[in-house]
C-alpha cells in the first residue's frame, strides 16, 4: 500500500522547553488507513497532530502528505492545503455558534467552490449516515454533546479529505455517544476510505484503530497491530501496553 | 488575599484590557471637564454673550453632556462586566462571597476612574485653554490669558461630584447585576447571551413601510404650497414624519434586516460563497444581541448628521443671502445733499485708495394699477410682513434706470449677471423679486405704471433676484428703461436718494462703518456688505461652537461604541476565526470576513443617519429658512462637507475597528 503521509525525523523545540517535544519522529501512513496516537498528557501526541496538519511548524525533520511536502508550503499555501487535503475533529467540536448545523457542514464545501445543488445533496446524503438530519437547521448550542461531535465529523469528513485528524473527538462524550462517533469516523474510514489519524488517550477509543503509535517524551516508544485480531482482543493488547507504560513511569 | 492588592494586580496583569476602559473614560471626562471649565469661565462669557444667551445654551449643553457621560460610562462598564463574568464566576466558584467580589469591582472601578479623573482634568484643561484659543482668534477677541486659570478650581469641583456620583451609580448597577445573577449563570454567561432568532415578515414589512412613508412625507415638503407641510400644518406633519421614521428604523433594524439577511440566504448561488456563507449567519447572530445598541446608534448618528449638516447650513445660508441682503460694500440712505460730501470725507480718511466708487440712485415710487402685483409690490407695508417695523414702506414700484442698474453691477464686481443683461425698450422692465416663487412666474406680465395723471403699461421682460440695492432701501425695485425713468423722474414726487459705495480698499474696514454708522446716527438704511458677514459671524459662532461640541460628542459617542462593540465581538468569537483558520480560510480571507462584519455595523447607522440628514435638512431647508436664494445645489455645499467630513471620521474609525479587530483574531 503507497504512503499518504511520511513523517521523517520530525522535531519540534519549543523556545523556552528544556527537551524537545517531538523528536526525531519518523513514522508513515498509508491510504485508509485509521491510526491512533496514544501517550500520556505532555508526551507529544497533540504537537505531532499540529504539526502534521500544518497548524504548526516543525523545527526539523520532514512531512509529506500526499507527496506535498508540507514544510515548503507558504501561509497561503497551507490554508489551500488544509481547505483541500485535511479534515479536523476536535474534542471542543469547534462548530461556528452562528450558523446552523448545516451551514457550518457547508462551509468546506462552499470554501472549495462546489455549486450549491451538490454541496446540498452532499450534505444531506451524509447527514443521515451521521444519524443528525434531523437537527441540520438547528444551531449547535440546541445540540447534546455528542450530536454536535456528529456534526464536527460530518463537516470535517463531508469534502472526503486526504487525511482526517482527530484530536481527543470523545473526550467530551459520554460512552454511548462516544461509541456512536467512534462507529460512524470506522465507516467512514472503511466505507468511503478516509485515511484516519486519531489523537487519544482513551483506549476503547483507540481499538477502533488499525495500528496504535505510543508516544512518550516526544518520540514513538511502541507500534501495535490490530492486524486480524478482532477489537476485544486489540482493546486488550492495547490495554496492557498502557498498563505497562503506566509502572514504568 | 486583601482586596485593593488583589485589585492591583488584577489591573497589572490585565493592563491592556483595563488601558481601553481607562482611555474611555478619560475621554468622556476630557470633553465633560473641558466643556464644565468653558461654562464656568467668566472673562469668556463676558466677551460673547451680553444678554444670558450663551450661559443658558450652557446650562442645556450641559444637561446633553451629563446624560451622555452617565450612559457612555454605564455603557463601558457593561462591556467590561461582560467581558469578565466568567472571572467572577470562577471567584464565586473558588469560595468568594458575593459582596467581597463587590468590593473588587468597586476598587478596580475607583482605580480606573480616578486615573481617568487624573488623566481627563489634564487634557480637559489643555482642550480647554485650546477652545479659548481658538475662539478669540476666530472671533478677534482681547482677552487676557492670564486672568483664566488653567485649573478652574469650581469646574474641578463640579467634575469631581459628578464623576463620584456616576462611580455609585455604576457600583448600584453592579451589585444589582452581581446580586441577581445565578453562580451558574455567571460561570455560563457567554453561553446564555444568545437566544435563538425568530423571524417576523409583519413587523418586518411594517418598519420598512414606516421609513419609506417617513421619507415621503419628507420628501412632499417639495410640492410647496399643496404640501401636506401647508395645507395640514407643519407641526403635526413633523410629528408625524418623526414617529414614522422613528418607529420604522426600530423595526427596520430589529426586524426588516435580519429578515432581509436571512431571505437573502436562499439565493443559493450568492449564498455559498467563502464570505457570505460566514458574515450573512454571522449578521443575524449579532443583531440579535445587538439591535439596541445598533438602533440607539443608529439614532445618534442621525442626530449627529442632521445637527452637524443643519448646523453648516445655518451658518453659511445668512452669509451667503448677505449678497442680497447687501450687495454694496457700503450704502445709506441720503436725506439731504450735504451729507453725500460728509460721507465721502469719512470714506477717504479711512482709505487713501481711487478704487472707491461712489453712485448715487434716485428711487421713484409708482403705483400700478394692474389686477395681479406681484408679491414685492405690497412686502413691508403693514406690521407683520417687514423684517423692521419701525420702518414700514409704502405699496408701489421702486423705479431705478436701466443705467444705474448696470453702474451698481459693476461697482458691486457681479460680471456674470452683467453679461446675461439684455438691453429694455422703453415699455419694458425687469422685477427684481425678493424671493424666488417657481409656482407664480410674473415674467410677460404686463403692469400699467400711475405716472402723473397717465398709464403707461411696461411688460416684464425678465425676473431676477440680482438686487443692486439692499432690501432696507428698496423692495419691489423695477428697472426701467433710462427714457421711461425720465418721463417718471419729471411727473413724479420727491425721489428716495440712494448712496452705494464700492471698492476693495474699503472691504472689511469695522472703523469705517462705526465712523458712519455714528454719523447717520445709527440710521437702519445704512447697509455694509462686510459688517453683515462680521455681524453674523460674531451672533452665531458662540452658538455654533456650543453645538459643535455637541456633534463632537456624538461623534466620539458613536465612534467609541461602534469600536468597542466589534472589537467585544470579534474577540468573543477568536475561536471562530481559528476554526475558519484550521478549515483552510487564509488570514487575508479571514480579514476580508472581518471586515465586511464591521462594515455592516457601521454602515448600518452611518448609511439611515444619512438618510435622516438628507430629509431633515430637506424639510429644515424648505419649511424654516427664508428662502431668498432660490434652489441652487451649492446651497447645500456645506452640508454635503459636513456629511463628507463625518463620512470621513466613520471612515477612521472604521479602520481603527478593522485593525484592532483584525489584531484581536489573529493574534495566534
Amino acid at each position: 500500500m503507497s504512503a499518504l503521509l511520511e513523517a521523517k525525523e520530525v522535531t519540534k523545540i519549543y523556545a523556552k522547553a528544556q527537551h524537545p517535544s517531538l523528536n526525531k519522529v519518523s513514522f508513515s501512513v498509508s491510504k485508509s488507513e485509521f491510526i491512533a496516537i496514544m501517550g500520556a498528557s505532555g508526551s507529544g501526541k497533540t504537537t505531532l497532530l499540529n504539526v502534521l496538519s500544518t497548524i504548526d511548524t516543525p523545527t526539523g525533520g520532514s512531512i509529506t502528505i500526499d507527496g506535498v511536502n508540507i514544510k515548503n508550503l507558504s501561509d497561503s499555501g497551507a490554508a489551500d492545503f488544509r481547505r483541500d487535503k485535511l479534515g479536523f475533529i476536535f474534542q471542543e467540536y469547534l462548530l461556528l455558534d452562528s450558523l446552523t448545523i448545516f451551514e457550518n457542514i457547508a462551509v468546506p464545501l462552499t470554501l472549495q467552490k462546489l455549486p450549491p445543488q451538490k454541496i446540498e445533496n452532499m450534505i444531506k446524503s451524509l447527514a443521515e449516515v451521521f444519524g443528525i438530519d434531523a437537527q441540520l437547521n438547528k444551531y449547535p448550542n440546541e445540540l447534546s454533546g455528542g450530536q454536535r461531535q456528529r456534526a464536527s465529523a460530518l463537516r470535517a469528513i463531508v469534502k472526503r479529505p486526504s487525511i482526517l485528524f482527530a484530536d481527543e473527538p470523545t473526550g467530551a462524550l459520554d460512552s454511548s455517544s462516544a461509541t456512536d462517533l467512534l462507529n460512524t469516523l470506522k465507516e467512514s474510514n472503511e466505507e468511503l476510505h478516509t485515511t484516519i489519524l486519531m489523537v487519544t488517550h482513551d483506549t476503547y477509543a483507540a481499538s477502533f484503530a488499525d495500528r496504535i503509535l505510543i508516544f512518550k517524551d516526544g518520540r514513538i516508544i511502541r507500534e501495535l497491530f490490530k492486524q486480524n485480531d478482532d477489537r476485544r482482543t486489540f482493546y486488550d493488547l492495547i490495554a496492557r501496553e498502557v498498563a505497562k507504560l503506566d509502572i514504568e513511569r | 488575599m486583601h482586596n485593593l492588592s488583589m485589585a492591583l494586580k488584577n489591573l497589572k496583569t490585565n493592563f491592556t484590557f483595563y488601558a481601553l476602559y481607562l482611555l474611555s473614560v478619560s475621554f468622556v471626562i476630557t470633553i465633560f471637564f473641558a466643556f464644565t471649565s468653558f461654562s464656568m469661565n467668566t472673562v469668556m462669557l463676558e466677551k460673547i454673550s451680553n444678554d444670558g444667551r450663551v450661559e443658558t445654551m450652557c446650562n442645556t449643553i450641559s444637561v446633553f453632556l451629563m446624560a451622555f457621560v452617565v450612559f457612555y460610562m454605564s455603557y463601558s462598564n457593561r462591556f467590561f462586566l461582560r467581558r469578565r463574568t466568567k472571572e467572577l464566576g470562577i471567584y464565586a466558584l473558588l469560595g468568594y462571597r458575593k459582596s467581597t467580589i463587590l468590593s473588587l469591582l468597586i476598587t478596580e472601578n475607583l482605580l480606573t476612574c480616578s486615573g481617568a479623573f487624573i488623566t481627563g482634568i489634564l487634557l480637559g484643561s489643555f482642550f480647554h485653554k485650546g477652545i479659548v484659543f481658538g475662539i478669540t482668534k476666530l472671533l478677534d477677541l482681547a482677552v487676557n490669558h492670564s486672568e483664566i486659570p488653567f485649573f478652574n478650581p469650581n469646574a474641578i469641583m463640579k467634575t469631581t461630584c459628578f464623576i463620584f456620583a456616576v462611580v455609585i451609580v455604576l457600583a448600584l448597577s453592579n451589585s444589582r447585576f452581581l446580586f441577581r445573577t445565578s453562580l451558574m449563570d455567571l460561570v455560563r454567561y457567554d453561553k446564555s447571551a444568545e437566544k435563538r432568532m425568530k423571524f417576523h415578515a409583519v413587523p418586518s414589512v411594517i418598519g420598512f413601510l414606516a421609513v419609506i412613508s417617513g421619507y415621503c412625507l419628507a420628501l412632499d415638503i417639495l410640492r410647496g404650497e399643496k404640501s401636506l407641510w401647508l395645507t395640514v400644518g407643519f407641526y403635526p406633519v413633523a410629528m408625524l414624519t418623526f414617529a414614522l421614521i422613528l418607529s420604522g428604523t426600530v423595526l427596520f433594524i430589529a426586524s426588516s434586516l435580519p429578515f432581509a439577511v436571512q431571505a437573502g440566504k436562499k439565493n443559493k448561488r450568492k449564498f455559498y460563497t467563502e464570505t457570505k456563507i460566514i458574515t450573512a449567519p454571522g449578521f443575524i447572530y449579532r443583531i440579535r444581541s445587538n439591535s439596541r445598541t445598533l438602533i440607539m446608534l443608529t439614532l445618534l448618528s442621525a442626530a449627529t448628521l442632521t445637527v452637524s449638516s443643519v448646523m453648516a447650513l445655518t451658518l453659511y445660508y445668512p452669509i451667503a443671502a448677505v449678497s442680497r441682503m447687501a450687495p454694496s460694500e457700503i450704502e445709506c440712505r441720503i436725506e439731504d445733499e450735504n451729507e453725500i460730501t460728509a460721507i465721502k470725507e469719512i470714506v477717504n480718511a479711512y482709505s487713501s485708495e481711487a478704487d472707491v466708487i461712489f453712485l448715487q440712485t434716485d428711487i421713484y415710487k409708482v403705483t400700478s394699477t394692474a389686477e395681479q402685483l406681484p408679491m414685492e409690490y405690497g412686502i413691508g407695508t403693514s406690521k407683520g410682513d417687514a423684517d423692521n417695523e419701525k420702518i414700514l414702506r409704502e405699496a408701489g414700484f421702486e423705479c431705478i434706470p436701466y443705467s444705474a442698474y448696470k453702474a451698481l453691477l459693476e461697482a458691486q464686481g457681479r460680471t456674470k449677471v452683467l453679461e446675461h443683461l439684455a438691453s429694455l425698450n422703453k415699455d419694458e422692465c425687469i422685477l427684481i423679486k425678493y424671493q424666488p416663487e417657481p409656482d407664480n412666474n410674473e415674467a410677460d406680465s404686463v403692469y400699467p405704471l400711475l405716472i402723473g395723471n397717465e398709464e403707461i403699461p411696461v411688460i416684464v421682460t425678465s425676473v431676477t433676484l440680482d438686487n443692486p440695492i439692499s432690501f432696507a432701501n428698496s423692495i419691489g425695485t423695477l428697472v426701467i428703461s433710462d427714457d421711461l425713468y425720465h418721463t417718471i423722474a419729471g411727473q413724479s414726487g420727491p425721489a428716495v436718494k440712494i448712496l452705494s459705495i464700492n471698492g476693495k480698499s474699503i472691504e472689511d474696514n469695522e472703523a469705517l462703518f462705526q465712523a458712519l454708522s455714528d454719523y447717520l446716527s445709527g440710521s437702519p438704511y445704512l447697509q455694509g456688505n462686510s459688517h453683515r458677514v462680521h455681524e453674523i459671524f460674531s451672533l452665531s459662532s458662540s452658538t455654533f461652537l456650543l453645538i459643535g461640541f455637541l456633534v463632537v460628542l456624538f461623534f466620539i459617542a458613536a465612534g467609541s461604541i461602534l469600536y468597542f462593540n466589534n472589537v467585544s465581538a470579534v474577540t468573543d468569537s477568536k475561536s471562530d476565526y481559528e476554526i475558519l483558520w484550521k478549515m483552510g480560510y487564509t488570514d487575508k480571507r479571514i480579514k476580508k470576513i472581518i471586515k465586511k462584519q464591521t462594515a455592516a455595523f457601521f454602515s448600518i447607522p452611518f448609511l439611515f443617519g444619512l438618510a435622516d440628514c438628507v430629509f431633515g435638512t430637506l424639510v429644515y431647508k424648505s419649511a424654516l429658512m427664508q428662502n431668498i436664494l432660490g434652489n441652487s445645489p451649492l446651497l447645500y455645499a456645506p452640508a454635503m462637507a459636513a456629511v463628507m467630513l463625518t463620512f470621513l471620521i466613520y471612515l477612521g474609525y472604521y479602520h481603527i475597528t478593522v485593525h484592532a479587530c483584525c489584531k484581536a483574531a489573529l493574534t495566534k
